[in-house]
């Protein structure tokens, strides 16, 4: 369970990553959305103890993350955005240092290190070098660690950022082994989508939306998205293409050419309320 | 301290880049090994031994030293250190870990100039054992620097050249490859800001190439002290 509250981080030269947010996460898997700089990571590196805030508190089950920060550590991992292994390190020496670090016995580490990367389908790597692997490879060597841990609460930021379509559903495939709580931060609607039980959209530093995917998409009932290249008086503008949202049996109107029509997905989340503020 | 993890950092990252990165370990000899030969040819030979010994403190110093590029780099580019800092892995324990990791991966070199200096008879068993306290105490010392360094460097672009820099400033401007007694007094007192220079007067005493000065290993000692105290101020595992 992760309760904050009117957290706020301004940082150095100034600039306000995030305006009082107030949550409280306690579903299995929580993707926190938005756009880039929108303060998703500010808050999960402020959660996970490697950021303090400007102001405001936060608890993990029950522990304050300024006062009770090596306890909160013994039972969280956070994997940062964009990490990536030490090139002569191999998957399975990575695991085991981390989980050496973590206060296991050498012989536990191995083993938890095995199994873990065995789960995740990396037996027939974990000998060899990190700098060999594909980049979805590298991603699951992190996701290990955080599989082997044993830990309440597992950060992963953005775990899937510039990995191809099928090494990330390598990586999903790994998240869902995970136990205990996840918050991850994404800014891939599909990955939400796929993996959460809760959404939390965070926009300028602000909540702005917060519940599980299907009351979230409650508001496009009944609705479909078309999408055009030709100039609209009424809907939303991202470059040259023009958005709206019609009832599904007004969409047979846009079948002609130049026309696309979606099915309603969290996406559509993302485009109404992050272009209707950022407009 | 958890002196596992210690030990498994340090013979991982400097035992694994012995084996895997073979080029690193000629990188690291190669100037010590340079300044070996001109010495040897300009002082026709009269300077061999300090070149020796300083050679011993100046590949210490200079993989110690360039540490801080790898400092940096794991934690602007591969994010190593942030996994850490959200773990029960402490500071104290990461810094060491990198520290004898580097010890670990100056064997090597320090192999092939034991067998110099056992061809030109240099060691007796106590200068030998002095000579690894102060390689050891200078590995700490110069470590804590880097990772002074590592720390406050913004951005990875600026991580070699600064080591680079700092590796040369810091080793081959001291008297690591010839006589201390060279130098005024003024700047025996400036250069003491690098651990090699203390390093080096109290090997050259040790080995009876120059006069031997017991004020600096008490300097040693406060030095590597004083840099691991700075380290520990200057440096924040959980930023602000």
């Amino acid at each position: 369970m992760i309760r904050t509250d009117e957290i706020v981080k301004r940082y150095r030269n100034g600039t306000v990553a995030l305006h009082g947010i107030t949550l409280d996460l306690d579903e299995r898997v929580t993707a926190v959305i938005g756009m880039n700089g929108a303060g998703k990571t500010t808050l999960i590196r402020i959660l996970s103890t490697q950021l303090e805030p400007t102001s405001g508190k936060a608890e993990i089950n029950g522990l304050d993350i300024m006062k009770n920060a090596s306890q909160i550590r013994k039972n969280i991992v956070s994997i940062p955005q964009e990490a990536s292994p030490i090139g002569i390190l191999t998957p399975f020496e990575h695991v085991k240092l981390y989980l050496v670090g973590r206060g296991m016995s050498m012989s536990e580490a191995e083993r938890n290190a095995n199994i873990s990367l065995d789960q995740l389908e990396l037996r027939e790597f974990k000998h060899k070098p990190s700098d060999t692997l594909s980049g979805g490879m590298k991603r699951k060597v992190f996701v290990a660690m955080a599989l082997s841990a044993n830990v309440d609460t597992i950060f992963l930021d953005e775990p899937t950022t510039g990995l191809d379509p099928l090494s990330r559903m390598e990586v999903w495939s790994a998240i869902r082994q995970l136990e205990g709580n996840v918050i991850l931060t994404t800014h891939y609607m599909d990955e939400a989508h796929e993996l959460s039980d809760e959404v939390v959209m965070i926009h300028g530093g602000k909540v702005l939306e917060k519940g599980n995917v299907k009351s979230l998409l409650s508001r496009f009932k009944g609705l479909v998205r078309v999408e055009t290249t030709v100039p609209q008086e009424k809907g939303l503008q991202i470059g040259r293409l023009y958005i709206k949202y019609v009832k599904e049996e007004d969409a047979e109107k846009y079948l002609g050419e130049g026309y696309n029509i979606k099915r309603i997905t969290l996406d559509d989340l993302f485009i109404s309320r992050g272009m209707a503020l950022e407009s | 301290m958890n002196l596992r993890f210690v030990g498994l950092l340090a013979w991982y990252y400097g035992f694994r880049t012995i084996i895997r990165g073979p080029s690193y370990i000629i990188a690291s000899l190669s100037a010590p090994l340079t300044l070996l030969f001109i010495i040897y040819i300009i002082s026709a030979g009269t300077l061999v031994k300090y070149a020796i010994i300083g050679g011993f403190i100046g590949l210490v110093a200079s993989v110690a030293l360039s540490s801080s590029g790898d400092a940096a780099f794991f934690r602007l580019q591969l994010r190593i250190q942030d996994l850490f800092v959200a773990s029960s892995i402490t500071p104290v324990d990461y810094i060491l870990g990198l520290t004898m990791s580097y010890l670990v991966f100056s064997f090597p070199g320090i192999i092939l100039y034991v067998a110099l200096g056992t061809y030109y008879h240099l060691f007796t068993l106590i200068s030998a054992l002095a000579l690894a306290l102060i390689l050891i105490t200078l590995v700490m010392s110069t470590s804590a620097i880097s990772f002074i360094i590592a720390s406050s460097i913004g951005h990875i672009r600026n991580v070699w050249g600064i080591a680079g820099i700092l590796s040369v400033v810091m080793t081959v401007l001291p008297p690591t490859f010839y006589p201390y007694t060279y130098l005024p007094q003024v700047a025996i007192y400036a250069l003491a800001i690098s651990p090699a220079t203390p390093a080096a007067i109290l090997a050259q005493g040790v080995f009876h190439l120059a006069p031997f000065h017991m004020g600096m290993a008490y300097f040693m000692v406060a030095q590597t002290v004083f840099y691991y105290a700075l380290a520990r101020y200057l440096t924040r595992w959980r930023q602000r």
